[in-house]
């Protein structure tokens, strides 16, 4: 059984375990983003998967695509388990389509002692952005970061108003000389030799990196930011769905699940595989952020075609002013 | 890097003399009207073998190279240029009417501001490494000792071995604040340097991918001075420097065409180094295409409009190239 995933959702453990609990090969492919992945499954260059790992917005598009099978939901065991916010998202509603694997947020990590000051959100940026001439560096996606700044104006990480859209640009045109590069990855280094103050990353990449080094601090925007959750899905293409179901419900079994997530330590969004996991683990709070904070977070959702034209042409303005 | 010396010109627009017509296609092959081939052609005394032949032979040895060309070059660019006419396509909506929506918005100031980046990076780039490997080539070529050339070359192109995603992080190691770079001019009491996330960055990241290739070609060019010329320069009075203007760089000149050319299109279209390197002001148009096809908007109409854009960029790079190198080569040198 082939299966299409994330780098960070799977390692030879996983394979050689499922492999002996359910007598199925599992290979895995991977990719860096759901725009790829879904190219290749649209170019037809993905019908050998049964398994796939799209993100929320994802799953939507996915299903609005007729890509994706309905879950035969009685073939699934322990969906109860999930935490209330992921039994019914609004993404995929009644989990139809899709099981959520795991989940995070978007935030900052910078180290305090460094800075000198305490970010709680983009007003400290903004405030603070003589001190922050080429040192900080911004996920390379349109979505994440002006819908966190969208956030931060008060208004929703998924605005159609474009007046809203352009207010939060403009923000971001002002900060631009603190903007050192917009990068997803690749800032782990320059973070940890100070050369970059600030970066803007997924907790499931900083946490990485605050395991090896405490002195660094993630946090959520204090107005919230996105929340996003990837998900398994069965292509409508799969050749094997018989084998996916196996490999959903080896995902949601808790006893299996805590031994992965212990593993490659990302936030489970099954609470019976949270109970189990160690305590310090469980009190990580990059990748578990207080209940508070987690409310004001909103997921990624597609937007009509003329919000997306809008959002890319100031994407595309901020990058090349 | 040898290479056949004197080569004839191909090209539409080549010197070598074609009996049979316009319409006939410019392969040297035998076409039963050369010098070489009467006794064959007697010797057969089929009437239908010599039409058979002229159509048979052109097709096994262009054959392969031809499909290869038709499947992945030809109907691909085909298939852009469809796209391209189909204002905002985006794969699994039903297409909209054709038009040239597209091509319209690709006037915005915006694009156009991305186009004359990517222009001024490529031309930056071809300049520099023009600059830079020439005196490299012409040391390799002329004054090293033969038995050295080969390895001193090898040593330039080495680099090319290891991948340029890997060489763009190297630069980011050398140019970052706290880089290599800055406690170097630390230690020599020199004010620091705030290149990396900066045009400098992709300057020097660009001409380090490419100064390779440009020596090569420029060595390649000026291997085959002839050196007798030069002899002849300096006997009749000439002084070192006025040899080099008058003999060696005419002489060089279609190699300098055509290391600027590939150099030229290949910063064209880069996309590590601007991507890596160039900090949060370096969207090119190669970037652009990426952000059409696999960012948010998806939106491969505009994408496909811009990869003509910069398909044709090239295309005319190149065909400047074959009218320019013809003329001024008089058909005897690249």
């Amino acid at each position: 059984m082939a299966v299409y995933s994330w780098a960070n959702y799977s390692d030879q453990e996983l394979i050689e375990s499922f492999g002996q609990a359910t007598g199925i090969q599992a290979q895995v492919d991977t990719y860096d983003s759901n725009e790829v992945m879904l190219a290749k499954l649209q170019a037809g260059g993905g019908q050998n998967y049964s398994i796939l790992f799209p993100s929320d917005y994802m799953v939507t598009q996915m299903v609005e695509l007729e890509m994706l099978q309905p879950l035969d939901l009685t073939k699934l065991e322990g969906l109860d388990a999930l935490m209330p916010q992921w039994q019914n998202p609004t993404y995929d509603p009644g989990n139809a389509h899709s099981v959520p694997a795991t989940w995070g947020t978007t935030g900052f990590i910078y180290d305090p002692d460094r800075l000198g000051f305490e970010i709680t959100g983009w007003e400290d940026l903004f405030a603070n952005q003589d001190k922050l001439a080429n040192k900080v560096t911004l996920i390379n996606d349109v979505r994440e970061v002006l819908g966190s700044v969208l956030k931060s104006q008060g208004d929703s990480l998924n605005a159609t108003d474009l007046e809203q859209v352009e207010a939060a640009y403009e923000k971001l045109l002002a900060f631009k000389p603190a903007i050192a590069n917009f990068i997803t990855n690749g800032w782990e280094d320059q973070l940890a030799s100070g050369d970059v103050l600030v970066a803007m990353a997924y907790s499931s990449d900083a946490q990485v990196l605050i395991a090896e080094q405490p002195n660094l601090v993630y946090v959520v925007p204090e107005s919230g930011s996105s929340v996003w959750t990837d998900t398994i899905a069965i292509p409508k293409t799969a050749p094997n769905p018989e084998a996916a179901y196996a490999w959903i419900n080896y995902f949601l079994n808790p006893e299996n699940a805590v031994a992965l997530v212990t593993r490659l330590r990302f936030a489970t969004p099954n609470q019976a595989t949270y109970d189990l996991l160690p305590a310090d683990l469980q009190a990580n709070r990059t990748l578990f952020p207080a209940p508070e904070i987690l409310a004001k977070c909103e997921g990624i959702a597609p937007l009509p075609d003329a919000a997306t034209q809008a959002y890319d042409q100031y994407w595309t303005q901020l990058t090349s002013a | 890097m040898p290479q056949p010396k004197p080569t004839t010109n191909i090209g539409p627009s080549s010197p070598v003399p074609n009996s049979s017509g316009p319409s006939s296609p410019p392969t040297p092959l035998p076409t039963g009207s050369g010098p070489g081939f009467p006794r064959s052609r007697r010797s057969l005394g089929l009437p239908g073998w010599n039409t058979g032949k002229r159509l048979i032979q052109p097709l096994i040895l262009l054959g392969p190279a031809g499909l290869w060309l038709v499947v992945l070059l030809l109907l691909p660019t085909l298939l852009l240029l469809e796209l391209s006419l189909i204002p905002g396509f985006r794969l699994g909506q039903p297409p909209g009417a054709y038009g040239l929506g597209n091509y319209v918005t690709l006037l915005d100031p915006l694009y156009l501001t991305v186009m004359g980046r990517s222009l001024t990076y490529a031309l930056g780039t071809t300049a520099l490494c023009l600059v830079l490997g020439f005196p490299v080539a012409y040391w390799i070529a002329i004054l090293a000792p033969q038995r050295w050339r080969s390895l001193l070359l090898l040593g330039f192109i080495l680099p090319l071995w290891t991948s340029s995603l890997l060489r763009a992080y190297a630069w980011i190691t050398i140019l970052r604040p706290s880089g290599v770079l800055n406690s170097i001019l630390a230690g020599l009491h020199l004010p620091g340097q705030a290149w990396l996330n900066n045009t400098p960055a992709i300057f020097i990241g660009m001409t380090y991918s490419f100064l390779p290739y440009m020596v090569l070609i420029l060595y390649a060019s000026l291997e085959k001075l002839d050196r007798r010329m030069l002899e002849a320069a300096a006997d009749l009075g000439a002084q070192p420097h006025q040899t080099f203007w008058k003999v060696t760089l005419p002489q060089s000149l279609p190699g300098i065409a055509a290391g600027s050319l590939l150099v030229f299109i290949s910063a064209l279209g880069d996309f590590v180094v601007p991507d890596l390197l160039g900090g949060s002001s370096s969207m090119t148009l190669s970037r652009l295409v990426y952000q059409q096809f696999l960012g948010a908007t998806r939106n491969w109409g505009l994408g496909s409009s811009l990869s003509l854009l910069l398909i044709g960029a090239v295309g005319l790079a190149i065909a400047l190239l074959l009218k320019w190198g013809n003329r001024d080569s008089d058909g005897s040198l690249l």
